[in-house]
């Protein structure tokens, strides 16, 4: 039996043919709509840009010809010796400047406005809601979006105002008076009101339906937050702690009238309901456009944004590229103009004449910096004294470690040894503390005086008791750093007659065990967000407790005195030499072995200009995307 | 052929059941329970870990046994219900009763004089209050519901922090009096060590005691108040029921619940159907691909079985084959996509240009003269690489099976027959010997299915693909149960369907086999 074409196969064929046929048309012609679709959509930016032009020119009008503005409360236009009607009396008035560019990104050669500046991150973000996002780039976006009422200046560290243009600080810090710009808007239009304020705190922050519970634990010394008129809010806080002005000025205003709509397991659940007054705002916040992680995420500059600074790119773009060869290549070949580089090719590439060309190379230490440490059981394992219980054997161990061999051969020589638990940009580091040397001798002294000693010549000191000096190192899994640390432990520890058994664990398992202080020693990391952190939380014996972070068990009478006088004293200064004491004792006591100060570092491509190393970090919306623009500089 | 169909799929039941209690135990009882997922480092200290804790375990109930957490879970994933109905909320929220409000360790101590104000009215008088009180209530049943439910959170929390206070007094009091081994690994106090206790009441870490205990059962009370409250708000049916009844609050069939992701908050649903289509192109891509090339190197091979293109292709296969995929995917990039030191020629990151969105469909010069890929052939472009990485080792497993199938059929008595026959070569070769081989590459086809739906995690993590792999690694990672499960669940029906659909697809191919009643 032949196969034959027949008349079934034939008509099979063209209903085939047809189908394909009707399906390319398709594409053709939602070619072309698309196509009319950019244009209408590029018409209707323009228009945009008009009308925020004409809305700035006539408020200068109106401002140059003496008009008097509508609030009564604000700074111009009304003799600035008298109080505002909004103010307490009594207590002086702080007016903050407004917030614009930390450098004028028009000032720079080969300045461009408009463009695209693309960012990769190296692990997928899940949200970038508000108060929910669990990791660092779900706040790098946020930061772009929403506003708080004040921040740290990226060149001074000092609080200033952002959405606020005033405030009055009661002089025993109990309460914060707050005024908002009268000019403050976000994205839609809607002006920001204290009543945005009281409903971001009290209704989402301290809701306890919404997933907020890390901010929620920040705010348990506010009492309340009183409305006192339109454009002006209170703050009422039960005791006078240091960070209160932090905690609450910092966090970022959600307009209520868009988020009052959601139920909160709608919000709990959304990955990107993301609006607020910033100079960004997201592409789109219609649900079924709503950004999901696996994708990228696109901000557009908000035309109408109220402040003064108008961001140059029009877009920037957020993608993920987990790899890390992966991530180097996808810089090289100009699919993204910012990413983070590991140390060993950061190192490799500097000493690369033809990198010079290709990539602007920066490295270097701010607030969001953080450090790897080895914290040493001090108190009770499960019932039993580790060594560690001893000062003097964790003032050993941190000298039989060569950091800065470490630093050179396990990190690329990027990095720095700091002195204490705190940032080398911020000014709770106390300057005149030197670290640790390197010193085997010193370390073997020490400890025979701690008690440990070679009593029977096998190599490994004993205590009194005969007991070996024998102890578990724990570390996360996942990473190639991580074993080599252990690695070069082990063997230092074995020059001196300890004997030290790495153990890599599950990071889940891990988390479990420092919470059940459930370890010898135990090598981790930590990265802080602002200049000044709260030492109680670590370092006080109130956190010994378990559920608190003082998983060293540490505790020492001094500390907590200077811990609690420190959170109290409200004059900068003091409180600065009230922390550089308490350095100094952690220095003499080592709770922890501090390794390692990491810095940022960053390729960015040479097109992208205005790119500064500031103490807060980069700040990517004054970035703008040239040709030929100038070169990066450290600021002070 | 019905009945075998039916008799099938009804097997398949009690084999889903084993597969998911099997999964469930092993995550279940391995250590570090939800892990971190659920829990994380903040500023929050001993109240804001236990309020999480707690939160966990009161949305997805970790602190019930494991056997009654594994039937709960079933129960929300089959389609048949018990009980009374769920409730839509209009954000999408499934609306169950509130868990019973579980009073603290050490409540009833007889030692302490807190114990005295413990609310003695059982849940039913607590419930014909509330009902009482909604009477006269005049707000409209989803607003009641509402304040209800936020009372009921806030009453929660309240409790919450009362039993850590309490705890912390009890560790002040407990070292100050110097009793050792009052607490449990899992910082839970020790019944029977402190029922043993006489307090001294003297000293002034008692007194703390007695006022964190007394704090404790006022929030307790309040709890059980306001779950009442919620209850009677819910039994209001403020939302639409979700499902059709069989029996009024007995039996009912509504669509199953997957549930939501620990780690992520989002359901699981929305996750899987964001993942699979990213995983299902590549596959969809890559099977076609390698069965193209195989199935024919395979015929190949053995047509000219001895020549040098039998052993070249052989050796090929194998050679290929035994690169792993992390190093294919590394040399893949270094020499393909690397613009210095290798050809720059194809993308690494993602599956679409920056600007793909923009883009139309077909290629097109766009009004500055530039040429413009379009999103078709932008998409083909970024998965490229990745369908290679995919391809390659796949090609050895089938090329050999073909190969060994059709020597094997070369040699039967038919063959024979048709060649004297006259028949020409290639219709030998093709319709008659290619034909008989069908059967182990029917097989091999099946196992296709659980590897299209896991995806290939290596792949995904070099090439930056959001696909399914990435999502059940990172599940894993966190022990994020509802997510494994679902996956897990999935995975196994669409293999046992495979397995199915195999069986009949030999019947299809082959005329000797059949699944009818035998006589």
């Amino acid at each position: 039996m032949q196969n034959r074409f027949t008349l079934k196969d034939f008509v099979f064929l063209v209903l085939l043919l047809g189908v394909g046929l009707s399906v390319w048309l398709s594409m053709v012609q939602s070619d072309r709509l698309w196509k009319r679709l950019q244009a209408i959509e590029g018409g209707v930016v323009e228009v945009e840009r008009h009308l925020s032009r004409l809305e700035a020119s006539l408020e200068s009008r109106m401002m140059s010809q003496g008009a008097p503005s509508s609030d009564s409360g604000s700074r111009e236009g009304s003799d600035p010796d008298a109080a505002p009607s909004w103010a307490r009396p009594g207590v002086p008035v702080a007016w903050q400047k407004p917030w614009t560019y930390a450098t004028d990104p028009r000032t720079v050669d080969g300045y461009r406005s408009g463009g695209e500046f693309v960012e990769a991150f190296e692990s997928q973000f899940k949200t970038v809601v508000p108060y929910l996002f669990k990791d660092v780039y779900g706040r790098r976006v946020g930061n772009l979006v929403v506003e708080p009422l004040a921040t740290f200046d990226p060149k001074t560290l000092e609080i200033r105002g952002v959405l606020a243009d005033a405030w009055q600080i009661d002089p025993e810090w109990k309460w914060i008076r707050v005024h908002i710009n009268p000019r403050a808007r976000f994205s839609d239009g809607q002006p920001v009101t204290a009543e945005d304020v009281r409903w971001t705190f009290q209704e989402f922050i301290l809701n306890p339906a919404i997933e907020a519970a890390r901010t929620r634990s920040t705010l348990e010394q506010v009492s309340d937050v009183v409305i006192v008129d339109p454009r002006t809010v209170e703050f009422v806080f039960r005791d006078a702690i240091f960070t209160n002005l932090e905690y609450t000025l910092a966090q970022a205003v959600l307009p209520s009238h868009f988020y009052s709509r959601f139920e909160p397991n709608q919000i709990n659940g959304s990955t990107g309901m993301l609006m607020g007054s910033g100079p960004f705002k997201m592409e789109s916040l219609e649900p079924e456009q709503e950004w999901k992680p696996g994708s990228d995420l696109v901000l557009v500059r908000n035309e109408q944004h109220w402040g003064t600074a108008r961001p140059p790119v029009d877009r920037i773009r957020f993608k993920v590229v987990n790899n890390d060869l992966s991530r180097l290549t996808a810089f090289e070949a100009g699919e993204a103009d910012m990413i983070l580089p590991t140390a060993f090719q950061f190192r490799d590439r500097q000493q690369r004449p033809e990198w010079k060309q290709k990539a602007r190379m920066l490295e270097w230490f701010n607030i969001r910096s953080g450090w790897t440490f080895i914290t040493w059981q001090c108190g009770l394992r499960n019932e039993k004294l580790t060594p560690f219980h001893d000062r003097r054997v964790r003032v050993a161990m941190t000298m039989l470690l060569d950091r800065e061999a470490m630093i050179r051969d396990v990190w690329g020589g990027v990095g720095s040894v700091p002195t204490g638990p705190s940032l080398s940009v911020s000014p709770m580091r106390n300057p005149k503390i030197t670290a640790w040397p390197y010193d085997l001798d010193a370390a073997r002294k020490l400890l025979t005086e701690a008690g440990w000693v070679d009593r029977d010549g096998s190599g490994t000191r004993t205590n009194e008791k005969g007991e070996p000096f024998v102890f578990e190192l724990m570390r996360p899994s996942g990473s190639e750093v991580g074993d080599r640390v252990a690695a070069y432990l082990k063997d230092q520890c074995a020059k001196v007659g300890i004997r030290c058994e790495p153990r890599t664990l599950d990071w889940s398992v891990f988390l479990e065990d420092l919470k059940r202080r459930n370890f010898d020693a135990a090598m981790s990391a930590w990265s802080p967000n602002s200049p000044e952190s709260d030492p109680r939380q670590v370092y006080h014996s109130a956190a010994m407790a378990q559920g608190g972070d003082n998983s060293a068990q540490w505790s020492h009478p001094e500390a907590d005195r200077l811990i609690d006088a420190g959170r109290h004293e409200l004059d900068p200064t003091r409180r600065y030499a009230i922390w550089h004491q308490l350095e100094a004792l952690l220095h003499e006591e080592q709770p922890q072995t501090m390794l390692r100060e990491q810095p940022w570092l960053r390729f960015v491509q040479p097109r992208v200009g205005n790119v500064h190393m500031y103490r807060t970090g980069a700040e990517p919306w004054e970035f703008f995307v040239g040709s030929g623009a100038s070169g990066a500089s450290v600021l002070p | 052929m019905i009945t075998f169909i039916v008799r099938r799929l009804l097997l398949m039941l009690p084999t889903l059941v084993g597969i998911s209690f099997l999964i469930f135990m092993l995550i279940a009882l391995s250590p570090g329970g939800i892990g971190a997922g659920v829990s994380a480092a903040g500023a929050g200290g001993a109240t804001g870990a236990a309020q999480q804790q707690a939160y966990a375990e009161e949305r997805y109930g970790l602190d019930d046994p494991v056997l009654v957490q594994y039937f709960r879970w079933l129960h929300r994933v089959s389609p048949i219900k018990f009980g009374a109905r769920d409730q839509l909320s209009p954000g999408g929220e499934l609306i169950r009763l509130p868990r019973e409000v579980r009073p603290a360790a050490l409540l009833d101590w007889d030692a302490g004089e807190w114990r005295k104000a413990r609310d003695s009215r059982s849940d039913v008088e607590l419930l014909a209050l509330a009902r009482a009180q909604a009477q006269a209530a005049t707000a409209e049943p989803p607003e009641a519901y509402r304040r209800a439910a936020r009372a009921y959170a806030e009453g929660r929390v309240r409790q919450i922090d009362s039993g850590v206070e309490f705890r912390s007094a009890l560790e002040r009091y407990v070292g100050a009096v110097g009793v050792r081994g009052a607490f449990d690994s899992r910082n839970q106090p020790r019944e029977a060590i402190f029922t043993a206790l006489t307090p001294e009441r003297s000293r002034p870490e008692w007194t703390a005691v007695e006022k964190a205990g007394r704090a404790m059962v006022e929030a307790y009370n309040g709890a059980r108040e306001r779950r009442a409250a919620l209850v009677v708000a819910i039994e209001a049916r403020p939302f639409p029921q979700v499902g059709v009844p069989i029996v009024p609050g007995v039996l009912s069939v509504a669509a199953p619940d997957l549930g939501t992701s620990f780690s992520k908050n989002r359901s699981v649903a929305d996750l899987i159907l964001t993942a699979l289509p990213v995983t299902m192109l590549i596959n969809l891509l890559a099977f076609p691909l390698i069965y193209a090339v195989a199935i024919p190197g395979g015929m190949l091979a053995a047509s000219r079985r001895g020549t040098w293109i039998d052993s070249l292709l052989g050796a090929l296969a194998v050679g290929l084959w035994s690169i792993p995929t992390v190093w294919a995917g590394v040399l893949a990039i270094g020499f393909l996509a690397r613009p210095s030191g290798g050809l720059g020629a194809f993308p690494v990151a993602g599956l679409h240009d920056n600007a793909a969105a923009y883009f139309a469909f077909l290629p097109n010069v766009s009004s500055s003269g530039a040429f413009e890929r379009g999103w078709l052939l932008d998409l083909l472009w970024h998965i490229a690489l990745p369908v290679a990485c995919l391809v390659y080792g796949g090609f050895a497993v089938l090329s050999k099976q073909t190969r060994a199938a059709m020597l094997e059929n070369f040699s039967a008595d038919y063959v024979r027959t048709a060649k004297a026959k006259g028949v020409p070569r290639r219709d030998v070769v093709l319709r008659h010997v290619f034909r008989n081989s069908l059967l182990p590459l029917i097989t091999m086809f099946v196992s296709i299915f659980p590897a299209m739906l896991a995806g290939s995690v290596i792949v995904e993590q070099i090439f930056s693909v959001p696909g399914m792999g990435s999502l059940m690694i990172e599940s894993i990672n966190v022990r994020d149960r509802e997510v494994i499960l679902a996956n897990t669940l999935m995975i196994a029906i669409v293999n046992l369907l495979a397995l199915l659909g195999a069986d009949l697809l030999y019947a299809l191919a082959d005329p000797r086999v059949s699944y009818g009643s035998e006589r």
